[in-house]
């Protein structure tokens, strides 16, 4: 370990040494006031607050009307430096990293200490509404990529003391900060025990988003469902806080993760809360509705085509065999087809540039559409059922929700193909034994549904008025169990 | 010691297995099999006798539970009768539910054979219906439980949904005479009924992993009075419906029940396809909480791991499966199995619970006069 020489310019060479590797570090000599004490400061050009530096530090020092007494550290702490983070370190192997990260390194001739002062300037994005969570109506907020923003717009939300916001440090070689943020007064403290062990036992040098938590710490990572919510709304993070929830933030992403999830949550938005609670009711069973569609309706066409033509109404079955005449494929090939085409055009449109995506649409809708079917590849119901499916699937207000949706169709497509409606019934049956095997965070990831919690299903399939939801979902164990008071 | 601490159930968990565990057996034959016997419209009498039969017995098996709380009955009937005995009687007890298991996917492939999937080789249906099971119980009870809960209000509401559909072409006439010719007939039929509540006897294993195990009684009466009210409505639907030479006839009658009327202008004309839906369902949970009754007792007759007592029994059941060569000897399989689960549960239970009764009266005595 190198400590810090009492001699200025040793120290100065010493950094200079190391600064072969850091181009960005500029070192600033000087003379502190008339006491003519050599002085110099330590920072990294673009990360530091040029403007502190200079008003605060540079001006302050530069400006001491010593009486002749010697400078002392807690002279130059306590009534030169007028910024309000600093520290002492004794070590170049100490300092080095927190000027890379943008604080300011003072040393000062004859002192064996760097003073360490903060002077980190946060280049941030404005506040924008989050582009991945749409909604109507509700707050145009969503968290951007720094953590300190994003914590204190948690803090913003309302006057509250019982709101912890727990830092934890994050990957050994690209070190992070990370945020674990619970209702004091309302968490499970087991549950909270539970995210930080876990957080606590994560391996890794580097951590670049907030995915990579989710998948360290989540339950089964076999299972196509995700079991930590991410969420780029303040006001998602609020509520789940609220009901006795666990989010993390990470710095460097604006997606903050929930847990532990319930597979009921992957159908709600805000939205539900917001609108009165006719609307939210319907628009959640209409969300209900439409994951079945999205999950079941391409094996259904298989399993009633391949299987059990007499089981649909006969006019309709007649028209519908009808229309496959010149269709050379099997129902199982025939709609492997044009649902892989959407995906990949779903895909596609992900990547494009926003101006390219209408196009791509109306080529991809015309092309696979109208031309698939003249040419005698896919039956025109079939066009149907795929439009129908995908549409829904839209409805699914969240994205990754929304992904296991897509890739159990393709497993039920096959169940369909393989025993029909048979099979398409072994495939829910198996879906629902694993849905109730998964836990989240100890939560039975099929809760509130089973094991019955009566209270719990006012804000299940349906949305209950605000005014009867009086008590937090029992599912959680929270110290606190009503809402209306503290 | 097989049994987890944090595995429990509660009360209403245990009543629905109660309930699944019964109703897989007797929606599609029940009114067959009684209108057989009885030969007149008073099927839904008989089905009310069997039902309080069947809770009568509940009651006897929970009452023989709450004395040994924690256990299953493999463990206390080898307290009451001896460590031979007992095992033996266990031992029955495996049997027994692993020819259930086999029966009731046995019955279930004839229906999708017939139904569903006329080329699909019967064997391949079958075993993925078994590993789809197993999937499922190797979870353990609370799992089963949790996954039951999902399955019976499904159930219950497109049965009634379905099968009351036909009200519309429900004919009373077909329902009278009502005691017509006298009570006989009705106890005649009274058998048939009673097999169809098999499925109750699980009560005795439950009661080892309930939250509140001196709730059983509760929970068997619940988790009977729940199919019998199924029950009864399928009686009455199909006799109403097809009348009594109608039923007798046809061999699943609670189906064409359900073929035997249109709605049109919906998507789905005929509803069989719903029924059949919810019926594979019930037979898989009467497969899992029976193929999971025989392992448990298995593990702990020899002290072995239950997921180990799993893999190796379905193998067997499937041979037991593969045995009845068509559907009458399938039928004679299933009055076997009838049979012998009214000795094993209706009688046993009784003089169990007598002798424990005695032994604890008989310990009770000598204490008092040790004191």
């Amino acid at each position: 370990m190198i400590e810090v020489n009492n001699n200025l310019m040793v120290n100065l060479t010493l950094i200079r040494e190391q600064m072969v590797y850091h181009s960005d570090v500029t070192i600033r000599e000087f003379l502190i006031g008339n006491s003519g004490v050599a002085a110099a400061i330590v920072f990294a050009n673009c990360l530091a607050d040029r403007e502190l530096i200079d008003l605060h530090i540079l001006k302050a020092l530069m400006s001491v009307q010593g009486d002749g007494t010697p400078i002392t550290k807690s002279f130059v702490t306590n009534q030169v430096l007028s910024v309000s983070q600093i520290t002492e370190v004794v070590s170049v192997e100490e300092m080095m990293p927190k000027v890379l990260s943008g604080s300011t390194a003072l040393i000062i001739d004859g002192f064996t200490e760097a003073i360490i002062i903060g002077t980190i300037k946060n280049k941030t994005r404005n506040i924008e509404e989050p582009i991945s969570e749409a909604l109507v109506r509700g707050p145009r907020v969503g968290f951007n990529e720094s953590l300190t923003d994003n914590a204190a717009i948690l803090r913003r939300h309302g006057e509250n003391a019982s709101l912890a916001l727990v830092s934890m440090h994050i990957g050994s070689r690209a070190k992070k900060e990370l945020v674990i943020a619970y209702m004091k007064d309302i968490a499970d403290p087991n549950l909270v025990d539970e995210v930080r062990k876990r957080i606590g036992k994560i391996e890794m040098d580097n951590v670049p988003e907030s995915g990579y938590i989710e998948q360290l710490i989540e339950d089964n990572y076999l299972s196509p469902f995700p079991q930590v919510q991410s969420t780029e709304r303040p006001d998602r993070v609020i509520s789940a806080l609220m009901e006795g929830r666990v989010a993390i933030l990470l710095d460097g992403t604006p997606f903050a993760l929930i847990a532990p999830v319930t597979f009921s949550m992957l159908l709600q938005s805000p939205e539900d809360y917001y609108e009165r609670w006719m609307a939210g009711t319907l628009l959640r069973l209409l969300r209900f509705f439409a994951a079945l569609v999205a999950l079941l309706t391409p094996a259904m066409y298989i399993s009633f085509i391949s299987f059990h033509p007499g089981l649909i109404p006969t006019k309709l079955a007649l028209s519908i065999i009808g229309s496959r005449v010149g269709v050379p494929f099997s129902s199982l090939v025939e709609a492997l087809i044009m649902e892989v085409a959407i995906e990949i055009l779903r895909e596609a449109g992900l990547r494009l540039p926003k101006p390219i995506g209408p196009a791509m649409g109306i080529v991809g809708g015309l092309i696979i559409g109208e031309a698939a079917v003249q040419a005698g590849i896919v039956s025109p119901i079939l066009v149907i059922v795929v439009a129908v499916t995908a549409i829904s699937s839209f409805a699914i207000p969240q994205y990754n929700a929304g992904i296991s949706l897509r890739m159990l169709r393709f497993v039920a497509m096959f169940c369909a193909a393989a025993f029909g409606l048979y099979g398409v019934v072994l495939f829910i049956l198996m879906l629902c034994a694993h849905i109730v095997k998964l836990k989240s965070f100890g939560v039975p990831y099929a809760s509130p549904a089973v094991p019955y919690r009566l209270n719990d299903w006012k804000d299940f399939f349906v949305r209950m008025p605000l005014f009867m939801m009086k008590s937090r979902p029992e599912m959680l164990h929270t110290k606190n169990k009503k809402r209306k008071r503290l | 010691m097989n049994i987890n601490p944090k595995d429990r159930i509660n009360t209403i968990q245990a009543a629905v297995i109660v309930s699944n565990f019964i109703l897989g057996s007797g929606i599609l034959t029940l009114s067959r099999a009684t209108a057989e016997k009885a030969g007149t419209p008073d099927v839904w009498i008989s089905v009310l006798i069997g039902g309080l039969i069947a809770i009568a017995a509940g009651v006897v098996m929970a009452t023989l539970n709450k004395s040994y709380p924690e256990q299953t009955v493999y463990q206390y009937n080898r307290i009451i009768v001896g460590r031979w005995f007992g095992g033996f009687i266990g031992l029955l007890f495996v049997c027994y539910f692993c020819m259930t298991a086999a029966y009731q996917v046995r019955t279930l492939t004839e229906v999708t054979g017939l139904f569903l999937l006329e080329g699909t080789p019967p064997w391949a249906s079958v075993m993925v219906f078994m590993w789809v099971s197993l999937y499922l119980m190797v979870g353990g009870i609370n799992p089963i439980a949790r996954l039951f809960e999902l399955i019976l209000p499904v159930t219950i509401i497109i049965y009634l949904l379905v099968t009351l559909m036909g009200l519309r072409i429900l004919d009373p006439n077909n329902l009278r005479p009502v005691l017509g010719q006298g009570i006989m007939p009705v106890l005649a039929g009274l058998k048939a009924t009673v097999f169809s509540f098999t499925g109750l006897e699980v009560i005795l294993i439950l009661t080892a992993f309930m939250k509140h195990p001196n709730k059983s009684v509760k929970a068997v009466v619940y988790g009977i009075v729940m199919p019998m009210g199924i029950y009864l409505i399928t009686a009455v639907m199909a006799i109403g419906v097809l009348s009594v030479d109608g039923v007798v006839t046809r061999t699943w009658p609670t189906l064409d029940l359900v073929r035997s009327f249109e709605l049109t202008g919906l998507i789905f004309e005929r509803f069989e396809s719903l029924l059949l839906v919810i019926w594979i369902m019930q037979i898989y949970s009467t497969f899992t909480i029976a193929i999971y009754a025989a392992s448990l007792g298995l593990s702990q007759l020899f002290n072995v791991k239950i997921q180990k007592c799993m893999y190796a029994l379905l193998p067997i059941v499937f041979i037991i499966w593969a045995i009845p060569k068509n559907i009458n000897e399938l039928s004679a399989f299933g009055d076997f199995i009838g049979n012998i689960s009214l000795y094993l549960f209706g009688i046993v239970p009784i003089v169990l619970l007598l002798l424990s009764k005695w032994k604890k009266g008989s310990t009770e005595e000598t204490d008092e006069a040790e004191s």
